[in-house]
C-alpha cells in the first residue's frame, strides 16, 4: 500500500511547526512498512486532486491569506471541494480550518468569501485565544483526548447539522462559547490544534490515518507502534491542564 | 530635574537594593518601579548619553556585546545593558544605575538592546544616535501575533528617531523594507555572496514580497529567507550595501575569516566567533560603530577579540570537560546551530533543553519548524534532553529521525552537569532561554564565574 499526501499552500500555510503532522502522518506510515510521498502545492500550481489520499492544510498569517484567495478562486476551491465530497482525507489546522468554511469576517466588519466546503463561518475578536489546551474527540474520531496549543482570534460557529471534532476540556475551542472544537465533516478533520497537533496524540493521528486507509483497504488493520514517548509528552500536557 | 524624576531614582535604587539583600537579579523590576513614578524616566536620564541602540529577532545579544567591545577597544566611557533585560523596566534599571543620584549622567556612551515589541516605546523615549536592527524572524508568535506586527513596533519607534542613524540588514527583505516608510539616514550592511549553505530552507519566513505579495527569487540565499532578494512583479531588491562581508576566507569551531568591504577600503577580518550568523552579527556591529563616527579601520576589528558571553557560545570548562552553551530561541537560530554541529569533527555529546516560560514562547510548536532532521542524518550517538519540555523535546528528535532508544531524558539540572560532566567528550547545551539563565545559574556557580548581574 502508498498513501499520497498532498501539502496545500506549503509557501504560505506553515505556522507554528504545522509542517510537523506532515513528519508525524509519514514517520507513522514508515514504521508500519507503508510508503508514502508528499505533493507540496504552494500557490500557482495545481495537480490532479484525485490521486491523492490525505490533504493537508496548515495555518498562516493574515499578511499572506490575500495572495491565497486568488489562487483558490483560480480552481483549487472547486477541487477541493469536490475532494471533500468525495470522502478524501483532510487534515486542516487553524487558518488552513477556517478556509473550508464559508467565510471569514474580521472584527472591523470586513468579510472574506472562502471556500464554501462546510458550513461554518468564523468571525475575527478582538482578543486572541492563546494556550495549551485539550479536547476529546467524539466516537467517530476515535474519542481519544487531544492536546496541543491554540493561538487565533478568529471564532468559528458550525452550522446545524455539523458536529465538532471534539469537546473542549481546558481552553477555548472553536469560540471559547459552546465548548466544541474544530469540525469533524465526512472524513474532514478540521482543529484549532497547533504543537503540532498529531506527534503527541498518537491515537488521534491514527484515526486521520485509518479514514485513509479505509478507502485503499477496508480490512487493513494498523499494527500498534512504541507510543511511549509520545504518550509520556501527552500525558505531561494534561497533567500541567490539571486533567 | 523634577522631584518626582528625583523620587523615581530613590525608589528604583531601593527596590535593585532590596533585591540583591533577597538575591534576586533585580535587573527590571527597579525599573518597572520607577517608570510607575516617573514615566518620563528614561527620556530625562538618557538626555546626556549617546546611545547606539540594537533591535531585531537574532543577534541582539551578541551584536551588542561587539560593538560595546568596540566602544571599549577605542577608550570610550560606555555602558551597557549586559544581563539582557532589554524592555522598557531593564532599560531604565541600567539608566539609573548609570548616572547619579540627582540624574546626571556618569558615562558619555551606551550600547542598548531593545525587545522587539518594546522598541516602540523605548526608542522615542531614550533618544539613540544609532539604531542597528539585525534581522527578522519569526519569534515567539505567541507574544507578538505575527512578524508584520513586529515590523511595524520597530517602525513605529524609528518614526519616533527621525534623526537617528539606522544600520539595517540588507539581506533581510523585512528588515531592509523599514527605509520606505522612515526619513533617517540609512547604511545598509549584508553579505556580498553566499558564504556557506546557500541553500533554499525548508520554510521561509518571508517567501513573498512585503510590498507586492508576489514570491521572491535569489540570486544567493546565505540562511533562513536572507539573501540576495528580488521580487520579479515590483522590482523590490536587496538594497546596495555600505558595509559588505565580500569573502569567507576561512573557519574553524571558534571563529570565522572574512573579507569585508567598505567604501573607503577593504580589510581581512578575524571574527573571533564561529558560525555563519555571527558574520553578520559581526558586521553589523562594525556599520553601527562606523554611523556612530568610529573610523571603517577601528570598527571593522570590533570582533577580533571578541570573548563569547552569556549563553551564546559561551565556554565553560568543569571537571576537565569542555562545556560550550549556545542559546536557541527559534527556528532560524537553531538552523543555524544545528549547521554549526554539523561542521564540527570529533565525538560530542549534544544536549537540548527545551523551557516553555513566557521568556522562552510558551508555544513550542516553534521545535518542529526547525530542521532537527539535518542533525539527525550527521549525528550517530547518544542525545540528552532536558528542561520543563523535555518530552516533547525527545518526541521532535525521535520524529527526526533519532533512534528512541539513543534519547535520554534528564529533567533535573544539577543531575543533569553531573551526568555531562563525566563524559570525556566535549558538551554542546542548546538551551531556550530560561533554561539557559538556569543552568548559567548553576554552572557559573560551580565554575567560579561572575553571575550577569554583579
Amino acid at each position: 500500500m502508498k498513501l499520497e499526501i498532498c501539502h496545500l499552500y506549503p509557501d504560505v500555510l506553515n505556522l507554528y511547526g504545522d509542517n510537523g503532522n506532515i513528519l508525524c502522518l509519514q514517520q507513522r506510515l514508515a514504521w508500519r512498512g507503508i510508503e508514502s510521498s508528499v505533493t507540496r502545492l504552494p500557490i500557482g500550481e495545481s495537480a490532479d486532486f484525485t490521486k491523492f489520499d490525505i490533504f493537508f492544510i496548515g495555518g498562516g498569517q493574515d499578511f499572506e491569506q490575500e495572495v491565497l484567495l486568488a489562487d483558490l478562486d483560480r480552481g483549487k476551491s472547486a477541487e477541493i471541494r469536490a475532494a471533500i465530497a468525495d470522502g478524501k482525507t483532510f487534515l486542516t489546522i487553524c487558518g488552513g480550518y477556517q478556509m473550508l468554511g464559508r467565510s471569514y469576517t474580521t472584527w472591523d466588519g470586513v468579510t472574506c468569501d472562502f471556500i464554501g466546503a462546510i458550513d461554518f463561518e468564523t468571525v475575527g475578536a478582538k482578543e486572541r485565544m492563546i494556550g495549551n489546551f485539550a479536547f476529546q474527540c467524539g466516537e467517530e474520531s476515535g474519542g481519544s483526548v487531544v492536546v496541543g496549543f491554540e493561538n487565533h482570534s478568529g471564532k468559528t460557529r458550525l452550522g446545524p447539522g455539523v458536529q465538532p471534532l471534539g469537546r473542549v476540556l481546558s481552553g477555548f475551542g472553536n469560540n471559547g462559547e459552546d465548548g466544541g472544537e474544530g469540525v469533524r465533516w465526512n472524513n474532514v478533520f478540521g482543529t484549532y490544534s497547533h504543537g503540532p497537533v498529531l506527534p503527541k496524540n498518537p491515537e488521534f493521528a491514527d484515526a486521520v490515518l485509518r479514514t485513509a486507509i479505509a478507502r485503499k483497504d477496508p480490512s487493513f488493520v494498523l499494527p500498534a507502534l512504541d507510543d511511549a514517548l509520545e504518550n509520556t509528552a501527552h500525558d505531561y500536557m494534561l497533567h500541567r491542564l490539571n486533567l | 530635574m523634577n522631584l518626582r524624576a528625583f523620587l523615581a531614582i530613590i525608589v528604583c535604587r531601593c527596590v535593585k537594593l532590596a533585591a540583591r539583600i533577597l538575591h534576586r537579579g533585580g535587573t527590571a523590576m527597579p525599573g518597572r518601579f520607577a517608570v510607575k513614578v516617573c514615566p518620563d524616566l528614561p527620556a530625562i536620564l538618557a538626555k546626556d548619553v549617546h546611545i547606539i541602540m540594537v533591535t531585531g529577532t537574532n543577534g541582539k545579544t551578541t551584536t551588542s556585546r561587539i560593538v560595546e567591545q568596540g566602544l571599549l577597544d577605542a577608550g570610550a566611557d560606555c555602558f551597557a545593558n549586559r544581563s539582557g533585560a532589554n524592555l522598557l523596566s531593564g532599560v531604565t534599571t541600567l539608566l539609573v544605575e548609570n548616572s547619579t543620584l540627582f540624574g546626571k549622567a556618569k558615562h558619555d556612551c551606551a550600547v542598548i538592546e531593545c525587545d522587539e515589541a518594546a522598541f516602540r516605546t523605548v526608542a522615542p523615549l531614550v533618544q539613540p544616535e544609532v539604531i542597528l536592527v539585525t534581522n527578522l524572524f519569526r519569534d515567539q508568535l505567541d507574544r507578538y501575533g505575527e512578524i508584520t506586527h513586529t515590523l511595524t513596533s520597530i517602525r513605529d519607534g524609528i518614526l519616533g528617531v527621525p534623526g537617528a542613524t539606522v544600520c539595517l540588514n540588507a539581506d533581510c527583505s523585512l528588515t531592509a523594507s523599514l527605509r520606505d516608510d522612515i526619513p533617517n539616514r540609512c547604511l545598509f550592511y549584508g553579505l556580498g555572496e553566499a558564504l556557506g549553505g546557500g541553500k533554499a530552507p525548508a520554510i521561509s519566513d518571508a517567501s513573498h514580497c512585503i510590498r507586492c505579495k508576489a514570491e521572491y527569487q535569489y540570486k544567493y540565499r546565505t540562511y533562513g529567507h536572507l539573501g540576495y532578494f528580488v521580487c520579479p512583479e515590483c522590482g523590490y531588491h536587496r538594497p546596495d550595501t555600505d558595509v559588505t562581508v565580500t569573502r569567507l576566507l576561512g573557519r574553524d569551531a571558534d571563529s570565522s575569516t572574512v573579507e569585508i568591504e567598505t567604501a573607503e577600503l577593504t580589510r581581512t577580518v578575524r571574527i573571533n566567533l564561529p558560525a555563519e550568523y555571527n558574520i553578520y552579527n559581526a558586521a553589523g556591529a562594525a556599520t553601527a560603530l562606523m554611523a556612530f563616527g568610529m573610523d571603517a579601520e577601528a570598527a571593522l576589528k570590533c570582533a577580533e577579540n571578541f570573548q563569547c558571553g552569556f549563553g551564546r557560545m559561551e565556554k565553560f570548562t568543569l571537571n576537565g570537560t569542555d562545556l560550550r552553551m549556545i542559546l536557541v530561541k527559534n527556528p532560524a537560530g537553531c538552523n543555524q546551530v544545528i549547521e554549526y554541529l554539523n561542521g564540527l569533527e570529533g565525538e560530542f555529546l549534544p544536549v537540548f533543553l527545551l523551557n516553555d516560560n513566557p521568556a522562552d514562547s510558551t508555544d513550542i510548536s516553534w521545535i518542529w519548524d526547525a530542521d532537527y532532521e539535518k542533525f539527525a542524518e550527521h549525528f550517530s550517538g547518544e542525545v540528552v534532553v532536558s528542561g520543563i519540555r523535555a518530552d516533547d523535546m525527545a518526541l521532535r528528535l525521535k520524529y527526526a529521525g533519532v533512534p528512541a532508544d539513543a534519547i535520554a531524558v534528564e529533567r533535573d539540572f544539577d543531575e543533569l552537569i553531573r551526568r555531562v560532566t563525566e563524559q570525556d567528550r566535549p558538551v554542546f547545551l542548546i538551551p531556550t532561554y530560561t533554561a539557559m539563565l538556569d543552568l548559567r545559574g548553576r554552572l557559573a556557580h560551580l565554575c567560579g564565574t561572575r553571575e550577569f548581574w554583579e
